[in-house]
């Protein structure tokens, strides 16, 4: 027999009846799945007709353990996989594992290498907002602007195709500067793996489709009063709430925190760049959703500034050939699509890192779930997960 | 919750839709019907390892750096007539097996990039998907074979 509900019982004081109603709790699961599929997650539900009164997240199904991989694998191996965690934006992956390990051996990348690491960074966070701008109206009903996105999105993957050969997977960053040469062997070892003939004039055409994609989804979802109603107002995260929890990213900056680490941190050359940092009000839905939109924008703009500026120079730093990385520790955070990405790195000396703890944005966005979906319809449930944007594999590593 | 922003006329997302459908039916797709048409992907593609079995020398460091442990090497020593008459015979490290899992590859490149003496190279061909997974494994002269696939490095920007 379950306890009467207060408010139950007060009505059945008035209507002077004496059965005692049973409104049994039901335990819903929702997966092993993610509703737009971003990876595997398991939501333990407990619900009450259609309101939610718990939910408790089930992770660790997409668990591929890179950290402990990491312990046995050379640094130019991790790279490899580091790449994996976050799928959808490979390459700002590897930004800040580089950077620390660089930290570690006191290198510089030269000013080249890092014009091409942000300008792809960019890319891969155009992106992984642009996945966003496809599953989350269609988590919603709407089909249509994952044509759009997905259309533009091609695009730029294939220019980061282009430079680093892997669309997903670039592994492209190396200690010290991007990747050399494709053999490393006498015959080739001119043949530095620079940008392609005509990439630069191809990135700024394709920031110009990118800005009018913008528009088109503006156009299509902004102003669409079903998803005005599906989102404004619906899983609000209040300031401190966001802070509480440790959101980072667009979630954070969603609820008015102004907090960008390409601002905050001095990696990779931001300073020279004009661009500004979109942010919401309300913390619902809706302005997650408008924050990406308008990083979109600013992100193609970073790419337009920074393929007008890119020097002209070397790739590599002097490194050594068997990469041995003196004793220390290292921890190094750079703004991934999803927020914020940080690796701290124990080097013991050797080729092989002591242990690298990974920082994942998407990890720290999901821990508010129970939180946020407490008293929420299950409608809600979807727009609210789908808002936050998390990937499975970068919350599981 | 009030909603500070204005609030749309009736159906004009529903307008809006339409005007994007009606543009949209009269372009020309841009996809493509895959086995019919192809694409030609970029010549960094990292599509399948080719092998120049003529540099190979042997150096086991493609299969020691490779982080899956994909590749399978075994190779002897044999004796080369001296180059000079009375000279000594040298020994020449020759290929017995080269074998790459594509079941197991992550495609990362390490391999074609730690080998010094250029005999692994990137094709952007990627059509060799099979039934079975032991078909994945491609001995030495199906990774020859792909060689004559391997593009020219394309030009760089200035």
């Amino acid at each position: 027999m379950t306890q009467l509900d207060p408010r139950v019982a007060m009505h059945l004081s008035d209507a002077a009846v004496s059965v005692e109603l049973e409104t049994p709790d039901m335990t819903l699961n929702i997966g092993p799945q993610h509703p737009s599929t971003h990876g595997v997650l398991r939501l333990v539900a407990r619900v009450d007709g259609e309101r939610v009164e718990a939910v408790e997240p089930v992770i660790g199904y997409m668990h591929r353990g890179y950290e402990k991989l990491a312990e046995v694998r050379t640094y130019a191996q991790t790279i490899a996989l580091v790449n994996r965690i976050d799928w959808v934006s490979g390459f700002a992956n590897e930004i800040p594992f580089v950077i620390a390990v660089e930290k570690l051996m006191d290198v510089e990348a030269p000013e080249r290498a890092q014009y091409i690491r942000m300008i792809l960074t960019e890319m891969a966070r155009i992106s992984s907002h642009l996945i966003f701008m496809s599953s989350y109206p269609l988590e919603l009903g709407a089909a249509t602007p994952l044509m759009h996105a997905f259309r533009e999105r091609e695009r730029i993957l294939e220019l980061i195709e282009g430079v680093t050969g892997g669309r997903f997977h670039p592994n492209f960053n190396r200690v010290g500067g991007v990747k050399p040469a494709a053999g490393g062997g006498s015959a080739t070892k001119k043949l530095i793996q620079d940008l392609p003939a005509g990439f630069l004039q191809q990135a700024r055409d394709a920031m110009d489709k990118v800005l009018t994609v913008c528009d088109d989804l503006d156009d299509l979802v902004t102003g669409n009063e079903v998803f005005q109603a599906r989102t404004i107002g619906v899983g609000v995260v209040p300031r401190d709430k966001a802070l509480e929890y440790g959101l980072s990213g667009p979630n954070l900056r969603a609820s008015g925190v102004g907090f960008d680490l390409r601002k905050a941190e001095h990696i990779l050359p931001y300073d020279g760049i004009d661009f500004e940092i979109p942010t919401g009000e309300n913390g619902d839905c809706f302005d997650r959703y408008i924050v990406r939109l308008a990083e979109i924008r600013q992100a193609a703009r970073i790419i337009q500034q920074a393929v007008d500026r890119i020097p002209s120079g070397p790739l590599q730093a002097k490194v050594p050939r068997v990469l041995k990385v003196p004793p220390g520790q290292a921890y190094v955070r750079a703004e991934n699509p999803k927020g914020e990405m940080g690796y701290y790195i124990v080097s013991e000396g050797g080729r092989v890192p002591y242990r690298v703890k990974i920082r994942s944005a998407s990890f720290s966005n999901l821990s508010i779930l129970p939180w946020i979906l407490e008293n929420q319809l299950i409608p809600d449930l979807v727009a609210i997960m789908g808002s936050l944007d998390f990937v499975l594999g970068d919350v599981d590593r | 919750m009030a909603n500070a922003r204005p609030n749309t006329f009736p159906f004009r997302g529903l307008a809006k839709g339409l005007k994007v459908t009606l543009k949209t039916l009269f372009k020309r797709p841009v996809t493509v019907h895959y086995p019919l048409e192809k694409e030609v992907p970029v010549p960094r593609a990292r599509g399948v390892i080719a092998l120049d079995t003529e540099a190979c020398t042997v150096c086991m460091l493609c299969a020691r750096e490779c982080p899956d442990w994909c590749i399978y090497i075994e190779g002897h020593k044999e004796m080369m007539p001296p180059a000079k008459e009375g000279g000594r015979a040298r020994a020449r490290a020759t290929l017995d097996r080269f074998d790459i899992d594509y079941a197991l590859c992550m495609y990362c490149g390490i391999c074609v990039e730690v080998c010094p003496f250029d005999a692994l190279f990137w094709s952007p061909d990627h059509e060799y998907s099979e039934y079975g997974i032991d078909g994945m494994l491609h001995d030495m002269d199906r990774l020859t074979d792909w060689l004559a696939t391997v593009p020219e490095p394309p030009p760089l920007e200035a």
